[in-house]
């Protein structure tokens, strides 16, 4: 049992009192920086380096991973709240989330989230303890053609999110794949839509829009509803408890997020982002009771949430196997690491063992820390809806005015932040959904460029995405995910 | 979360630096009066941002610097958004930023108004080279197998960290047209990144890449999956990296220099340019730096301003040729 030896000498490591003080601390400042909006894990590490510089590496990177992997699990929360995503990755357990808090269930959806994230995170815990090194070779072997696939794949989703109308989904899908063109393309250096402006050299932040559409669109459609005097109900937390049935009917999607999250976040440039979606979208599928999900379903919390989770681990893959950033958060972990004299890469596991196994264990003991700290959190934390409405809403809008600014110094994302807070309610209004243009706008982008890069590569060839066999078996999923529905339904019909 | 305070505090201040400034450029021996504000032009864990970190984190470390360097990220449009910022602070001595090729590359795409000529040269401080990759059980040998298969093949890719018109696309293009070949016959495919670029060449999606040699270092040596052909380096580099012979050694008489640095507000004071220039030189030689600078893989490659500000317009004549061979040239 070459790996429980291992692993007995990463606990040596992350057990030293000094060692746990700093899991703690990283967990527990991680947690804080997930709740807020647009206050990220990435610039939260970069203002570490100078803190961590005079370390000992293993419990540099053991305070940073704590801080990446606790926001994660912390972003949940706004995310349920106040339909404002936290971070980037909690974007769809919004879907569920949110509509669970108003129905009065705001504390089973956190305690679910949390059960789902520990879980998610110990499970892919143990995938990376025990496979890194050979999943590195997964990583590498998916190529342009290969993420092309993957993205179609993961656009098929757009069917399964868009409730009523497929026809409207679609719009909403479209929308959101032409504002991922938006800013310089990286194939060409040309400007695309950005009108002359600099500010949309870079395109528009994902945050900004999710900000935009879920959280301000749903402060706009209280305001025009005339709920801004409505009283909350009483007792909006209600019981954090799960009764035996819901404990089973989570566990599967639970499980199933977890292991799908962590090989989306093995792959460079896919991370928890896309985890979390494509978890929800198969849950979704999956169920018996799909149509439920978006309306407070206690799967679509679950399974992005376990998905997000694991997916943030298994981003650890790459980077310490490979010496390769696959996000930009673990593109400033890999920076510390080298500043302070480790360099991660294939010799990572000889050279400093100590690094490598330290923080694995550490990430044990981290997600233990979590979840003991984040239960006794949410009837403090979920207090926040029994706010009187017209200072939740305005609460709301402050987060994610700060947030937004908070990401970019912009005054220019503050007005992006307001327009899309504007099309968000025209969404809403006229019943296009929005969750396709989300999902869209974060796989649109992939897409495109690792479709001009495998033909690029491939000298124009369209055969490049067929030949290879990954490719090939993820865009016959992508058409069975298309097709099988469909036949579902006519054999209904003609029944 | 302070820090994020304190970020908001500087912008803040942003006015008073005018105010500041006029005293301060009156007297002989400038010293700053307050934070100096260090901008790197892009999001955190980029080498804009290494660099300003670093060199804060020296400076405060060995106490060189009478006040304190705030190290502030202004992200956007490949840099763009924080020189179109800084252009507007004429005059203002406590503001830097880090600089790179993309401050002549990005306004000769067309994607920016100012170029380096808008803004004080103040030292260069650093430099790396681009190194040329290929899998460790490829049959290229040397630069020139594989130029000759390139010859034979121009589908072959080469992939790099950048977009088309950058960086590691200049270098491999001026490498090919130096080798006798035409430099727009590169099947170039950009990457978001050196470490995509290198995880893509491990897994066979492309036939070589091109990255710079600090960022690779990771990645080579015993029991590596990828194979280093050369270095556009005058002379071979030191650690992990001498073994790497120099495109010259290979017959190909050509270098590209990775250089960074450092520049100022438009029209900085003649007294603060000194003063910086100064403090850099000093910080150079301490070994707090030399130890960061060995562990992250840069060469010092120290300029004054005046040095420097040649060298940029050297730099500008030699980009804009290969841009124009490539049919890139924008302005």
């Amino acid at each position: 049992m070459d790996a429980l030896n291992n692993l007995m000498y990463g606990f040596g490591i992350a057990l030293e009192p000094i060692n746990i003080a700093y899991v703690f601390a990283g967990v527990f400042a991680g947690t804080i920086i997930g709740m807020l909006p647009g206050l990220g894990p990435i610039s939260a590490l970069a203002l570490m380096i100078p803190i961590t510089f005079a370390m000992e590496p293993s419990s540099g990177l053991i305070l940073m991973a704590g801080v990446y992997y606790g926001a994660i699990f912390g972003g949940s929360t706004s995310s349920i709240l106040l339909n404002a995503p936290g971070v980037a990755g909690t974007v769809a357990t919004s879907f569920d989330g949110y509509p669970m808090a108003k129905q009065g269930m705001a504390g089973k959806a956190l305690a679910i989230a949390a059960y789902a994230s520990f879980i998610g995170g110990t499970v892919s815990i143990v995938f990376l303890m025990l496979v890194a090194p050979l999943l590195s070779k997964v990583a590498v072997s998916f190529g342009p053609p290969e993420y092309f696939a993957l993205m179609v794949l993961g656009l098929t989703a757009v069917v399964s999110l868009s409730d009523k109308s497929l026809v409207k989904g679609l719009i909403a899908a479209v929308v959101g794949v032409m504002i991922s063109i938006i800013g310089i393309d990286l194939q060409t250096g040309t400007e695309r839509f950005t009108f002359g402006s600099i500010q949309l050299l870079d395109g528009i932040d994902f945050l900004v829009v999710a900000l935009g559409i879920f959280a301000l669109a749903e402060v706009f459609y209280m305001l025009l509803r005339g709920g801004g005097g409505k009283a909350p109900k009483r007792n909006a937390i209600g019981s954090l408890k799960l009764s035996g049935s819901e404990m089973k009917q989570i566990a599967g999607p639970i499980g199933r997020s977890s292991v799908l999250g962590f090989f989306t976040g093995v792959l460079p440039g896919a991370g928890a982002t896309i985890g979390s979606f494509l978890g929800y979208s198969m849950e979704k599928r999956i169920a018996k009771d799909g149509d439920t999900f978006g309306k407070g379903n206690i799967k679509g919390v679950a399974a992005p949430e376990a998905a997000n989770n694991a997916a943030c681990t298994g981003s650890f893959v790459p980077l310490l196997t490979l010496g390769v950033p696959g996000s930009g958060t673990t593109a400033v972990l890999l920076g510390a690491l080298l500043v302070m004299g480790v360099t991660p890469g294939p010799m990572m596991l000889e050279q400093r063992p100590d690094v490598f196994w330290g923080v694995i264990a550490s990430m044990y003991i981290g997600n233990i820390f979590l979840l003991v700290l984040n239960l006794p959190l949410i009837p403090l934390i979920a207090k926040i809806l029994d706010l009187p409405r017209p200072l939740l809403l305005s609460l709301i809008l402050i987060f994610c005015m700060i947030g937004v600014y908070g990401m970019s110094f912009s005054v220019f994302d503050l007005l992006l932040l307001l327009g899309f807070g504007l099309i968000g309610l025209g969404m809403r209004l006229f019943g296009f959904p929005a969750a396709p243009l989300i999902l869209a706008l974060i796989l649109g982008n992939i897409m495109e460029e690792s479709m001009r890069r495998a033909l690029q590569i491939s000298g124009g060839d369209w055969m490049i995405f067929i030949d290879k066999p990954i490719s090939l078996a993820l865009l016959v999923l992508a058409l069975l995910s298309l097709t099988l529905p469909l036949l579902k339904k006519r054999r209904k019909k003609s029944a | 979360m302070t820090t994020l305070s304190l970020k908001r505090l500087a912008v803040l201040a942003l006015p008073m630096a005018a105010l500041a400034m006029t005293t301060a450029a009156q007297a002989d021996e400038w010293t700053p009066s307050r934070s100096i504000e260090f901008v790197a032009p892009a999001n955190p864990g980029g080498g804009w941002d290494t660099l300003v970190r670093t060199v804060s984190r020296v400076l405060q470390e060995e106490q060189l610097a009478e006040r304190n360097f705030a190290a502030i990220n202004v992200p956007g449009g490949g840099g763009a958004v924080a020189w179109a910022q800084i252009a507007r602070d004429s005059g203002n001595p406590h503001k830097l930023f880090a600089t790179s090729p993309p401050i002549i590359l990005v306004p000769l795409a067309g994607a920016s108004r100012y170029d380096h000529t808008a803004f004080t040269p103040v030292a260069r401080l650093i430099t790396d080279y681009s190194i040329i990759l290929v899998s460790a059980d490829s049959d290229y040998e040397t630069i020139n197998d594989l130029f000759d298969a390139l010859k034979e093949n121009p589908r072959l890719s080469v992939g790099g960290g950048s977009a088309p018109g950058s960086m590691d696309h200049i270098s491999v293009a001026g490498l090919a047209s130096a080798a006798g070949l035409d430099a727009s016959s590169v099947n170039y495919i950009p990457f978001s990144g050196g470490g995509d670029a290198m995880t893509n060449l491990m897994g066979g999606h492309v036939e070589a890449v091109i990255t710079g040699a600090g960022e690779s270092a990771g990645q080579l040596g015993e029991g590596s999956q990828l194979r280093a052909l050369g270095v556009s380096a005058p002379e071979r580099l030191s650690g992990s990296l001498a073994d790497i012979p120099t495109y010259q050694e290979q017959g190909v008489d050509y270098t590209f220099d990775i250089w960074r640095g450092v520049m100022g507000t438009p029209d900085m004071p003649e007294e603060a340019v000194a003063y910086y220039e100064n403090l850099f030189a000093e910080m150079l030689a301490t070994d707090g730096w030399q130890q960061a600078r060995d562990q992250l893989g840069w060469i010092d490659a120290y300029q004054d301003s005046e040095e420097f500000g040649a060298f940029l317009d050297e730099q500008k004549e030699l980009f804009s040729s290969v841009l124009s061979d490539l049919g890139l040239l924008r302005q």
